[in-house]
């Protein structure tokens, strides 16, 4: 006879985790949490491996005062995540040489050979750009995030200051999660892109060069487990 | 001044126009800029709203200032 799927069974094949550790399923008929990875009580939260308040935070777990359009009242935020800082350095490196270019344009012979004031004005101007520059890059690291509730993921994507992409996929329709961790750099600070396969609209949503990849799959996987557990259990909202 | 003495003013007139035409044109960016964030805002807010506008409100300052600085200056 084929084994029929249990989703107790299933839960406790599950391996520890530390995030099992912190917050340990509740399985009583009694009184039945909604999600697995819920804080248990007595368990603050600003305790746990990965909370922080830092609004740059790139990997930030059950963060504070954090509110996204079309969010559910019940919704609750598990994790946000954006792009590792480090991936910065490629705009930061060419901001720094835009801020000390003009002291060596001024030495070219066709800058040098206008009017003070308009050697005045350009220079401004090249301030200008860089700052248009910095500005845009920024936002765009920003607010390009990835979050993970206890019903869905979205991607919150700017692809520059007048285009913006949000997609979102429930958790019961992600079918596969990879994490790729590849480069010596990304080996060394941890961090890589965890690309899910859903049966959704969109069929690929990918977290770009976030931190810890590996415990974003993990929550991931227990959320689905969730999930499942509350299809059988008729607790779907 | 070799290029500017010869050619005169003719050409420092038409670098006057464009570097006026390039600051309208940011100007306005910069007020695209502000009308983002605030879209930008509106959909995610992680407690960095304030200073975000305030950037985007001194950045469209600094824009018209400079603006207003060429049209004396130049």
């Amino acid at each position: 006879m084929p084994d029929v799927f249990d989703a107790k069974k299933v839960g406790d094949n599950v391996p520890k985790t530390e995030l099992d550790q912190v917050a340990p399923h509740k399985t009583s008929q009694k009184h039945v949490p909604k999600k697995v990875i819920e804080i248990p009580e007595g368990v603050d939260e600003h305790q746990l491996e990965g909370h922080n308040h830092n609004p740059l935070s790139a990997f930030c777990y059950y963060p504070d005062n954090v509110k996204f359009i079309n969010e559910d009242p019940e919704e609750k935020i598990i994790l946000l995540l954006r792009k590792h800082p480090i991936t910065n350095l490629g705009w930061l490196s060419i901001t720094f040489l835009m801020l000390i270019a003009p002291p060596f344009l001024s030495v070219a012979s066709p800058f040098e050979m206008l009017p003070w004031g308009f050697q005045i004005i350009l220079s401004l101007v090249w301030y200008l750009i860089t700052t248009a520059f910095v500005l845009e890059q920024f936002l765009s690291w920003f607010f390009h995030v990835n979050i993970v509730t206890d019903e869905r993921i979205i991607e919150v994507d700017f692809v520059n200051l007048l285009y913006r992409e949000i997609t979102d996929a429930n958790l019961d329709q992600i079918q596969d999660v990879t994490v790729e961790v590849g480069g010596a750099l990304r080996t060394y600070l941890h961090f890589g892109n965890v690309v899910i396969q859903t049966a959704a609209q969109v069929p690929k949503i990918e977290f770009e060069a976030v931190p810890n990849p590996d415990k974003v799959a993990r929550v991931l996987r227990e959320l689905r487990i969730e999930e499942e557990q509350e299809k059988l259990e008729g607790r779907v909202r | 001044m070799e290029i500017f003495g010869s050619l005169g003013t003719p050409l420092l007139f038409v670098v006057k126009v464009a570097i006026w035409l390039f600051l309208v044109l940011y100007v306005l960016f910069a007020a695209v800029v502000i009308r983002q964030v605030r879209v930008m805002i509106e959909t995610l807010q992680v407690g960095l709203e304030k200073p975000l506008k305030g950037i985007a409100l001194i950045h469209l300052i600094f824009s018209v200032t400079v603006f207003v600085l060429s049209l004396f200056i130049l």
